[in-house]
């Protein structure tokens, strides 16, 4: 177990510091992670679909499914888009009064608190390299082992 | 003519006959990652016998409707025989929409409804005007309300005012279930694999402490909170369940809906935006607003909200007005009884635009009728 004066002397020279804007964007790219909608790509999308159609011998029951699938077809080519594009294509900038970018709410008035990355308690303290926040310097060490710029974000 | 009411939401979809009780499913596919080529779509996710590699397929980005492949698959269930056994030709439906809907998203959701699903009536509209409606309905000597709607995708604060909502009041909070489950995720996974014992209040003294036994699917089906008497406070346990220990997670985690600036967020919290809405409107009008602040939403089941939000607004509230927050006794179901007593309303039928109208006048006439 590192005794805390090993923990605290981090040669300045070794680490790396990042600067504002960095931090900034990788503060900014956590967040949106965050707001994924848990759902991941179809891994089967990629394998050929099994086509099991067998020869149909009944000629309206064939024009029935062919005239569903033209219009299927058409759904899929036309309301694909995601949620980027369907914002970019409202064009709100040039509308006025309320819309729903004017309708996020604004920053909190109230001072930001912090908690520590490591343990979830009230933070005083900042990393030196990336900017994470720790209570004490127990939590210090076991950030710099495992989680100071080991990762990108 | 029956009404089908549903109300469409990023996580669940509750849906019933007007007539009928609301049943409340998952809107979205499941596909397993070991068996391949076979979807479950909604309440098929209890026929699943292995449900340890399932993944989701959501319909909703960001809290608006943008994969209409997969929603239309789960209309197509929920419509169907084995569901609802919708008949179209005789049924008009009530469904709901995230408030400032796009333009294109609303249009195609007519073109569904009337051209493909070919209902005889529709009427689009958002759930918190549900859920004011029902509240109106139940207390009509008020004037106002403002309804907290706390989802799945995000949390919505709009003020009613005689049953019209104020469009310049509507604040979006962009917390909501999606968010705080992620960031749990995120926490657990990273605290859980170090040796942190750094409860400050240590073994029996901790009241918050609990365990949380993880399902392995095989002996365990579904995870559960151990109690209090069973629970192993020094040492290790000697069964061979595994177990999360939740400390102050259990309240930094839903307190972001309070502080969202907690994560990096840089938005108010609930009970600011509330304060913050309400000063926009009229003056004669705010009192009527503080004294009638509903929540709905599957966020507000958290234990102690309601509470909360008073003291936080009673806080910020000038001292003349009086406060008052109410909680219905199922926030998740409130938008959808809404929509059945506004089915039962005798100016439901100018409400709803009909197919016949649709095919003469197309998306104009939806436009001028839908207050989206």
């Amino acid at each position: 177990c590192k005794t805390s004066r090993e923990m605290r002397s981090q040669d300045p020279s070794q680490r790396r510091v990042l600067d504002n804007a960095t931090r900034q964007r990788r503060l900014t790219r956590q967040l949106e992670a965050l707001e994924k909608d848990n759902f991941q790509d179809d891994p089967h999308a990629s394998l050929p679909q099994l086509v099991k159609r067998l020869p149909q011998f009944d000629e309206n029951n064939e024009s029935g499914k062919r005239r569903k699938k033209t219009r299927g077809d058409h759904f899929k080519q036309r309301f694909r888009k995601n949620f980027q594009a369907l914002l970019e294509e409202e064009d709100l900038s040039v509308s006025e009064g309320p819309n729903y970018l004017t309708a996020c709410a604004e920053p909190s008035k109230l001072p930001q608190r912090h908690f520590c990355a490591v343990c979830g308690f009230p933070s005083n303290y900042t990393c030196v390299s990336c900017g994470a926040r720790y209570c004490c310097v127990r939590c210090l060490g076991t950030h710099h082992e495992t989680r100071c710029l080991k990762w990108t974000v | 003519m029956t009404t089908l009411v549903l109300d469409n939401g990023a996580y669940t979809a509750k849906i019933g006959y007007s007539h009928e009780k609301v049943s409340v499913l998952p809107n979205c596919q499941f596909r397993s990652k070991t068996l391949r080529l076979k979807t479950y779509t909604a309440n098929q996710l209890d026929e699943i016998k292995d449900p340890s590699g399932l993944f989701y397929i959501l319909p909703f980005q960001k809290g608006y409707l943008v994969n209409w492949d997969v929603q239309r698959k789960v209309w197509d269930h929920l419509f169907g025989k084995e569901m609802f056994k919708v008949d179209f030709a005789d049924t008009s439906i009530v469904i709901t929409e995230p408030y400032f809907n796009f333009t294109s998203i609303q249009e195609s959701m007519n073109e569904i409804l009337f051209e493909e699903y070919q209902f005889q009536a529709a009427l689009r509209i958002n759930a918190g005007s549900l859920s004011g409606h029902r509240y109106f309905q139940e207390n009509n000597s008020e004037l106002c309300c403002i309804v907290v709607d706390s989802g799945f995708s995000f949390t919505h604060i709009i003020p009613y005012c005689r049953g019209r909502k104020m469009k310049d009041g509507i604040c979006r909070i962009n917390v909501g279930g999606k968010l705080l489950t992620n960031h749990l995720k995120e926490i657990i996974s990273y605290r859980m694999t170090q040796f942190i014992s750094y409860d400050r209040l240590k073994g029996e003294e901790n009241m918050v402490m609990k365990d949380y036994v993880l399902p392995d699917f095989s002996s365990i089906k579904k995870g559960f909170c151990k109690p209090r008497e069973e629970m192993n406070f020094t040492g290790k346990y000697k069964t061979g369940e595994q177990i999360l220990r939740l400390t102050n997670e259990r309240f930094a985690v839903p307190e972001m809906l309070f502080h969202p600036a907690d994560i990096g967020i840089q938005e108010m919290g609930i009970p600011e935006a509330l304060v913050n809405s309400i000063n926009k409107m009229p003056e004669e009008m705010q009192p009527h607003f503080y004294n009638n602040i509903v929540l709905t939403g599957g966020n507000t089941l958290f234990p102690g909200f309601r509470d909360r939000v008073y003291k936080e607004v009673r806080a910020l509230a000038p001292t003349e007005f009086e406060v008052s927050v109410v909680q219905p006794q199922n926030p998740i179901c409130y938008a959808w009884e809404g929509g059945k007593l506004l089915a039962e309303n005798p100016d439901f039928e100018e409400m709803v635009v009909t197919r016949d109208d649709y095919e003469e006048n197309g998306h104009f006439i939806c436009e001028e009728k839908f207050d989206i």
